[in-house]
């Protein structure tokens, strides 16, 4: 069982006040400040949580496919993932798109596609993101 | 309303016990080329983030904002809030991982406000949260709010 943890802090209204993600634990980053502004409009350079969870998506779908992919006795040389998340205030959430190259030694196109499909249903953040209205997924091999 | 969207790249090489990759908020560029392993993700930490950790980053920093919103709206605005999250992975049956809970702990200072007030309005942020709608369909969230002392 592994637990990790943030924390953040605000000050004033929602619209005129600011926040920070003052640590995590593991302290890889921070303080980031964050602003409703830009969470709704231009990011100017800050993060949000959307961007926090697109970061989370892709690199636990990389983690997740790379073990598929080793699991079928073709490991990965790279892939290279992103993730983007759709945010409408006053909706949600309403869309995940998930895209993936990759170079995997011994693999031809269509396997490739098939063990990309295997990749979400072994991630936990593919998981824990399921209640998203429309979650894509594009995936090539690079030759 | 705006559609908004942000983005965010990951690369990972070789296998997933060996390998290692990188993270980058791609959109703000707040964050580039962080390393992430597994054992860094499982275990013990040693300096690196992890999904888990972006995830609690993410769902501290909704729900902070979304109290913000109610309790101006109950006509009681904050002077300050601080809120911490943290996500808990677990290992469930076939050997697989999955994110089992989040928990919330805010402290809300605002003037007028009361502790059943924003116990109250704690609820309301929570419903109004995006991230904990999302993750409610698979994982317990709990939420405990309390006033802050003077």
């Amino acid at each position: 069982m592994a637990d990790r943890t943030a924390n953040v802090t605000w000050q004033g209204s929602l619209l005129e006040g600011g926040g920070r993600i003052d640590s995590v634990g593991s302290g890889a980053f921070g303080p980031l400040e964050v602003t409703w502004a830009s969470r709704t409009e231009e990011h100017g350079g800050m993060t949000s949580p959307e961007e926090l969870i697109a970061a989370a998506h892709a690199a636990c779908y990389a983690m997740a496919f790379s073990n598929v992919l080793a699991k079928a006795g073709t490991p990965p040389e790279r892939l290279s993932t992103s993730a983007t998340v759709t945010f409408v205030p006053g909706e949600g959430i309403t869309r995940v798109a998930v895209r993936v190259r990759g170079r995997v030694p011994g693999l031809d196109a269509a396997t490739f596609k098939e063990r990309a499909e295997e990749g979400h249903a072994a991630c936990p953040v593919s998981n824990a993101l399921k209640a998203v209205p429309e979650i894509t997924l594009d995936a090539e091999l690079e030759s | 309303m705006p559609r908004i969207v942000r983005e965010a790249d990951a690369t990972w090489e070789g296998t997933l016990a060996r390998g290692n990759g990188t993270l980058t908020a791609t959109s703000s560029g707040t964050f580039v080329d962080l390393p992430i392993t597994l054992a860094s993700r499982l275990e013990v930490q040693q300096g690196k983030t992890s999904p888990e950790e972006l995830l609690a980053a993410a769902h501290a920093n909704c729900f902070i904002t979304s109290l913000a919103g109610e309790l101006a709206r109950a006509g009681t605005p904050p002077g300050r809030l601080a809120v911490r999250c943290t996500i808990t992975m677990d290992e469930v049956e076939g050997g697989n991982h999955r994110i089992v809970a989040s928990a919330i702990d805010a402290t809300a200072w605002a003037s007028g406000a009361d502790e059943e007030l924003v116990v109250r309005i704690g609820r309301v942020a929570d419903e109004g949260c995006p991230f904990s709608a999302l993750i409610r369909a698979s994982a317990d969230v709990s939420v405990a709010v309390r006033l802050g002392e003077e």
